[in-house]
């Protein structure tokens, strides 16, 4: 399957998925106007690739400095549909890069976590910029 | 002095500045709003609270109230510029400021909603503004995994969003207007 690539705005984030290495990463900004319709094409390339899979080391990287209600709901989609992966036989480590002094983005991966908790979830803190 | 009533002169100027800063007023926007204009107040919003030596964790609840508020005008005000059933590239009318008191921030924003809006933003309001910090963050898990993508633009979350940020219940009024059928309303969140 191609890699998947569409760069950064002011308002939504750089998707590189790296499919062929099995990498995806995720990072910038997240407040699209309609957070469904900028997700749209993503999930469904990442439902593509997943269905493909049944026994891969996935690597997730999420550094996202903010992102709004509308996207929140479409990180948890993300995130159930790597857990649903992982059911489906594959390893998924989910990197969640989070400002050292954001608790509230630290939170909202470990709450999600949690939930979906077949993933390695690796919370990791990047010093203030 | 002269003009006073009809054209604002540069002291007249003056006095309204000099009134927005006694009021703490860091920043100010009364115009068209569109997901362009929001990209570059954001980037505005951020230096100027960036500015103010307050917590990461506090210019980041700002930040989050600031854009909430935005695209809640973009979304739902009943001054618009496009069409009224676009889920895109809208252009709406409304005001937001951001201000500092203390050790506070405070985030105000300001629309024209249609009447029967009224008392539905009413109930959303009054039921979150009875709740407790726990209690916030438990209907804000609930709404976002009850919620789904397509439906709402995502009113319900958004409004749990400020008040999971705010450090106070998030405050409202609606003012009536001449016009029938619309009426103007305010939301205001303390950080």
């Amino acid at each position: 399957m191609e890699d998947f690539y569409i760069p950064a705005s002011a308002m939504s984030p750089e998707i590189d998925f790296r499919f062929s290495n099995n990498v995806l990463n995720i990072r910038g900004e997240s407040y699209p106007e309609n957070a469904a319709a900028f997700y749209g094409q993503i999930l469904s390339q990442l439902a593509l690739y997943l269905a493909s899979a049944g026994s891969k080391k996935i690597e997730v990287n999420v550094a996202l400095r903010y992102f709004n209600s509308s996207s929140t709901k479409i990180l948890l989609r993300l995130f159930e549909m790597l857990n649903d992966a992982v059911s489906a036989g594959n390893d998924v480590t989910l990197n969640w890069y989070h400002d050292e002094e954001d608790d509230t983005i630290l939170e909202f991966g470990e709450d999600l976590h949690s939930d979906y908790e077949l993933l390695h979830f690796n919370p990791i803190a990047i010093p203030e910029a | 002095m002269k003009n006073r009533n009809n054209l604002m002169d540069l002291e007249g100027f003056s006095e309204f500045r000099d009134a927005a800063q006694k009021q703490g007023i860091l920043f100010f926007y009364n115009g068209y709003f569109s997901q362009n204009i929001i990209a570059a107040m954001a980037d505005a919003v951020r230096y100027r609270i960036g500015s103010q030596d307050a917590k990461g964790s506090t210019t980041r609840r700002v930040f989050s109230t600031f854009i909430e508020m935005a695209q809640n005008i973009i979304h739902y005000s009943a001054e618009n510029l496009t069409d009224e059933n676009a889920v895109d590239r809208e252009m709406r009318f409304g005001t937001v400021t951001i201000g500092r008191q203390g050790d506070s921030y405070f985030v105000v924003c300001g629309n024209v909603v249609p009447e029967h809006a009224v008392p539905i933003l009413a109930e959303k309001l009054d039921s979150i503004r009875g709740m407790s910090m726990d209690e916030i963050k438990a209907a804000y898990k609930e709404t976002l995994r009850s919620e789904s993508e397509s439906s709402s633009k995502g009113a319900g979350l958004g409004l749990l969003t400020m008040a999971r940020d705010s450090t106070q219940p998030i405050e409202y009024s609606f003012v009536n207007l001449p016009e029938k059928g619309n009426a103007f309303f305010y939301l205001k969140a303390i950080i």
